[in-house]
């Protein structure tokens, strides 16, 4: 009945307004992130001297066009219905996108980290001569810091507005995009102190400064790839940012226990990306048997609380199953 | 419990920042020491060791080996040809003497890792095996090799010495050495 949405949808929920326009525009944004990387990366290829910390700035952003791919192929992906062999839906495509991404950063962290501290200890001079610009001879360094400076500020604007997005849309593989862009004018910072650092004769500056965007990178790549991992490990649903525990979880079990039929509720919510899959195991009170209306209504109840619970199962039982609920004996608020 | 609004409790957008605390730290800290370094006059492109500040007014010592006619060299006089008369005048822009030694590409790349040599000539191009050991100028001219390929020229300096290599290149190129 819907078809004329049907495009803003992750898998079978109806996005609300609110995130279907946050969508369309974390997806425009991705594209501009894209296009501006590829201006980007083009001009700081075209004036790579052999300083180390420009390589590595380099290789970041080369590295930066990883997470916007992630999240325009997983929104792809995720558009799709649930089929009968995959009557989950596919939306832990997000969470597969996010760990290839983490890996990614983490391998060419580690490798630069490795080059840039060789480099260190064999003590290499960075070498930057001058080029002819209109006629006159200036040297590199300075258009290499010009070239720097003036690609470093586009990240962090965009980081910012997709930052915002990735709350609303409760992306993770958006959110790690944003945060990486927003601090990309520090990897510009160090490498353009590297140069200056050549430029007044501290040919040890430039391996430092790489060295330190290095670890940022694979700083980047080990925090990425846990949260990727304890998503795609069912860990218990956390915020966008993974800071916190979702609070979504303690709010279908307060409403449900509130509910006048039920003595006890505790639900298990994973992240499938974007949406929860919420099982929530609910101990009727002492001769109130729940009748199937009683159970359909708990469960549209706790659909409309949130877009994100869509796939929900209420499983009525004589006592609430500690072997699927761990911890049950302590609060709900534990972390 | 109240009923919250979801993400009432999430972190502000700040939180993604704390476990970068030291990390930025160390770049913006790093990142100004350098720049008031550098505000506080130091002439910049600067010579790690010097060089170009020891060859101004004093001796500046090149290795030259033998490749038509771009270096000529002759027993017991000085070496002729194209690069060693552009080598003379660029010796003479700092006033500085030129001391001459010759022999093979590797023995005098070893001399410029060694710091024994300043400056090393032989013809070399921009594909030059030797340009993880030392410094290239940029091509400040071009030639066409026997099987009618583009060569373009450079020079040689110690790595990192980019005092002495930007005022080779600002040298090489203001000379307008047309083809």
């Amino acid at each position: 009945m819907r078809d004329a949405t049907r495009t803003a949808e992750f898998g079978h929920p109806q996005l609300p307004d609110e995130q279907r326009d946050a969508l369309r525009r974390a997806v425009r944004l991705e594209w501009v992130t894209i296009g501006v990387l590829t201006v980007t990366a083009t001009l700081m290829f075209l004036v790579l001297g052999s300083s180390q910390a420009m390589r590595v700035a380099w290789i970041e952003d080369l590295l930066s066009f990883l997470p916007p791919i992630a999240f325009l192929v997983a929104t792809r992906v995720i558009r799709r219905p649930p089929t009968r062999d995959h009557p989950y839906g596919l939306h832990r495509a997000t969470g597969i996108a996010h760990l290839v991404a983490a890996v990614a950063l983490l391998v060419m962290g580690a490798y630069l980290i490795v080059d840039s501290g060789f480099k260190l200890v064999i003590a290499e001079h960075p070498t930057i001569g001058g080029i002819e610009v209109l006629g006159r001879t200036v040297w590199l360094g300075w258009l290499m810091i010009a070239t720097l400076a003036v690609t470093s500020v586009a990240p962090v604007i965009l980081g910012r507005a997709k930052l915002t997005l990735s709350e609303t849309l409760h992306d993770k593989v958006l959110y790690a995009d944003a945060d990486m862009n927003k601090a990309d004018w520090m990897t510009g910072a160090a490498a353009i102190a590297g140069i200056v650092g050549i430029g007044v004769g501290w040919w040890w500056a430039d391996s430092v400064a790489a060295l330190l965007i290095s670890v940022s990178i694979l700083h980047d790549g080990l925090r990425n790839l846990r949260g990727a991992v304890a998503g795609l490990m069912d860990r218990r649903a956390r915020t966008y940012d993974d800071e916190a525990p979702h609070p979504l979880s303690d709010r279908i079990d307060e409403h449900l226990t509130a509910l006048p039929w039920v003595e006890e509720a505790r639900s298990r919510v994973r992240d499938l990306g974007h949406v929860f899959h919420v099982e929530s195991f609910v101990v009727p009170r002492e001769g109130m048997t729940p009748s199937l209306e009683d159970l359909e209504a708990a469960r549209s109840e706790c659909v409309d609380m949130d877009w994100k619970v869509q796939d929900m199962v209420i499983v009525p039982t004589a006592g609430l199953p500690s072997g699927f609920l761990p911890g049950l004996s302590t609060s709900g608020q534990d972390h | 419990m109240a009923t919250r609004s979801p993400f009432v409790d999430s972190p502000t957008e700040r939180g993604g920042d704390v476990s970068r605390g030291p990390i930025v730290r160390a770049m913006v800290v790093c990142g100004l020491s350098v720049l008031l370094t550098a505000g506080c006059g130091a002439t910049i492109p600067t010579d790690p060791d010097g060089t170009l500040d020891r060859a101004r007014g004093g001796t500046l010592r090149v290795g030259a080996t033998a490749n038509g006619s771009w270096v000529d060299l002759r027993e017991g006089e000085d070496p002729a040809g194209r690069e060693p008369d552009l080598v003379r005048s660029f010796a003479s822009t700092l006033d500085a003497d030129v001391a001459w030694s010759s022999g093979s590409e590797e023995a005098l790349v070893a001399g410029l890792e060694d710091g024994d040599l300043d400056l090393v000539i032989g013809g070399l191009s921009e594909d030059t095996p030797w340009s993880e050991e030392a410094g290239m100028t940029r091509p400040y001219t071009e030639s066409i090799d026997g099987r009618g390929g583009t060569v373009k020229h450079v020079m040689l300096v110690p790595l990192g010495e980019n005092a002495l290599l930007f005022e080779l290149d600002s040298f090489l190129l203001g000379s307008g050495d047309p083809r």
